[in-house]
């Protein structure tokens, strides 16, 4: 009887790894290990896409890895994938402060970890990501272009992300340069980040009868409130977005509350890093610690 | 008898929730008293937790049988994209919400198999399901949010017959329904025999392993009704939706649990423990508090809570 579940056992993990997300390429390939926290999130998922299937074309073993959210999970995994000594680790999305050990594996294991939107740190060969100043600036100025300029609005954002909160405080100078009142901060739940800034628009729009436009620093927020304030009806309020989601550009198509998005060029940053990583394997490192690369506003005007 | 003496047994009894609840509709009446109290606050307020109010009257029966589910969230979320992406595929609006409901069935009968036959803790078999659903929905959705649902689906989460949102109606029925189970039917009554003693039930001639297995059913078919109110309210299907709702459903079940005297889960305790959290997350947002402070005070509030009931409790 063992034997008969050791053998199921097995046979459900050969039948897990012929589904798993490597890359069949032929042996001595230069293998990549992608890691994120955050592949439910659809720009995450967008933007690994676009690398592994470049990856692919290169010829490159490339193995993705979420851990939905855990950072001592992808801590591990990135201590593991060090330890199996890979030609390159890529960091999709995660606070880099947050993954000291597991940088510090991988330049145990002399593996260059190369970074999509996250930040510069040490342990972090380049970081390419949006320039997340520029994406603020151009969403708030999309906003100011909404609203005549003046009035009241609210942002919404999630700290914890750094190039969100990036983007957020250049929209903020943006804001504050302009003269608009910024009336409230809110900080938009994740998991479940369209129905809590649904929430969080109902509420505010009962205590702010003034209020003229929502900025939020990604497309599933400013949904959520475009949907409060078409159920309020009270169209005259403008939101703004960042990331170009399809959804937010089906939003923008309907001339209602959502007014603009900053769509971020994955394309161009999936590219760059994949460019970086075969200079790495041709020897040459990176001139650059960081490489920002700019936003494309998509408005209704637009 | 003196009047003092009246008054205080039944203090005693307002202790816990309701009373929790009185104090936080005064204090949020007094701080805003133009607008919380306001009746477009109100319905709003009733529309935020209608979901919630029937994925914890599902958690309410599963937590009658002494057990829980830690999978609710996760079957919310994967009902909601079953039927998003049956929709987009084609099909027509009943079949998909028929097909997502059965989905939640099915996930039902599986965590009360494990749990009543396999006997597993509920907790690994809920865990497990959960994460297994996670990834499904991830796997189903490429971890995109699926939008363009067709209008009549949109009809469950947004349309407000008499100016009542359907989902509050929803919410009221599931609640009187579930009530009725459990206080008022042969089944509820097996729920709670089982909950308090399964041993002793057993003995009374309860098939205590088909009692638990329902209470999951239930319990897997509530998540997956309010999966798809969740994606018709927000016109879009999300992998992760659904999941903030396993931990306040538990939560609103051990709150309720602070108003009942006999201390074991009620839909009526239930409910009250639902409107707490509506009230202080509304009334928080009103008065603009900071949201990390907000999840603490949310924390302490049910630890104060739960507390009080304890000592009651205990008290001879």
């Amino acid at each position: 009887m063992r034997m008969r579940h050791l053998s199921i056992a097995v046979a459900l993990v050969l039948a897990a790894s012929g589904c798993g997300s490597g890359t069949a390429q032929p042996p001595g390939a230069p293998a990549i290990s992608v890691v994120t926290p955050y592949l439910a999130n659809a720009a995450t998922k967008d933007v690994v896409d676009k690398f592994t299937a470049i990856g692919e074309r290169r010829g490159w073993q490339v193995t993705v890895t979420d851990t939905a959210g855990d950072f001592s999970m992808l801590n591990d995994k990135i201590q593991s994938a060090a330890s199996r000594r890979p030609s390159a680790i890529v960091l999709a999305m995660g606070d880099p402060t947050q993954l000291t050990l597991g940088l510090k594996a991988a330049g145990d294991n002399k593996v260059p970890v190369f970074a999509i939107d996250a930040a510069q740190a040490d342990g972090i060969a380049a970081n390419v990501t949006s320039d997340n100043a520029d994406l603020g600036r151009k969403s708030a100025a999309a906003l100011l272009e909404a609203i005549g300029g003046s009035g009241n609005v609210a942002m919404f954002g999630h700290d914890p992300h750094p190039g969100v909160r990036a983007r957020a405080a250049a929209a903020r100078a943006e804001f504050d340069k302009a003269g608009v009142t910024v009336v409230t901060v809110k900080h938009v739940p994740v998991p479940g980040p369209v129905e809590g800034a649904r929430k969080l628009t109902t509420d505010l729009l009962a205590v702010t009868p003034d209020l003229k436009g929502i900025w939020a620093a990604w497309d599933e927020p400013a949904l959520g409130a475009t949907q409060a304030i078409r159920q309020a009806g009270r169209m005259g309020i403008a939101v703004v977005g960042v990331d170009g989601q399809d959804f937010a550009l089906a939003e923008i198509q309907k001339a209602g509350p959502f007014y603009a998005t900053v769509k971020q060029d994955w394309d161009a940053v999936a590219l760059k890093v994949a460019d970086l990583i075969t200079d790495q394997l041709a020897g040459k490192a990176p001139t650059q610690r960081e490489y920002a690369l700019p936003g494309t506003t998509i408005a209704r005007t637009t | 008898m003196t009047a003092g003496a009246g008054v205080r047994p039944a203090l005693r009894r307002l202790s816990g929730a309701p009373l929790g609840l009185l104090a936080l509709i005064a204090l949020f009446t007094i701080l805003r008293p133009t607008v919380f109290p306001d009746p477009g606050n109100l319905s709003n307020l009733l529309e935020h937790i209608a979901v919630l109010t029937i994925v914890a009257c599902a958690q309410t029966v599963v937590m009658a049988v002494a057990d829980f589910d830690l999978s609710v969230g996760a079957t919310a979320s994967f009902s909601g994209v079953i039927a998003a992406q049956l929709l987009v595929a084609g099909w027509p609006t009943v079949a998909a919400i028929a097909a997502a409901m059965a989905a939640g069935v099915v996930i039902g009968v599986v965590n009360g198999w494990l749990v009543a036959y396999l006997k597993l803790s509920a907790f690994v078999a809920t865990l497990a399901s959960m994460t297994a659903l996670a990834g499904g929905s991830l796997l189903l959705t490429d971890g995109s949010t699926i939008f363009g649902l067709p209008d009549d689906f949109l009809l469950l989460g947004q349309s407000r017959p008499l100016g009542i949102p359907t989902v509050v109606l929803i919410a009221i029925t599931v609640g009187a329904v579930t009530w009725f189970l459990l206080s008022r039917t042969a089944q509820g009554r097996r729920w709670h025999a089982v909950g308090g003693n399964a041993e002793a039930a057993t003995y009374a001639g309860i098939d205590v392993g088909r009692t638990r297995l329902l209470a999951f059913v239930v319990s897997g078919a509530g998540a997956a009704l309010a999966g798809l109110l969740l994606s018709s309210r927000l016109a879009s299907a999300h992998p992760t939706a659904g999941d903030p709702l396993m931990l306040t459903s538990i939560a609103a079940v051990f709150i309720g649990l602070t108003a009942a005297q006999a201390a074991r889960p009620s839909v009526a305790g239930t409910i009250l423990g639902v409107v707490v959290l509506g009230v202080l997350d509304n009334g928080l947002n009103l008065l603009d508090v900071n949201p990390y402070v907000q999840q603490i005070l949310t924390g302490l509030i049910i630890v104060v809570s739960v507390g009080l009931s304890r000592r009651r409790g205990e008290r001879p």
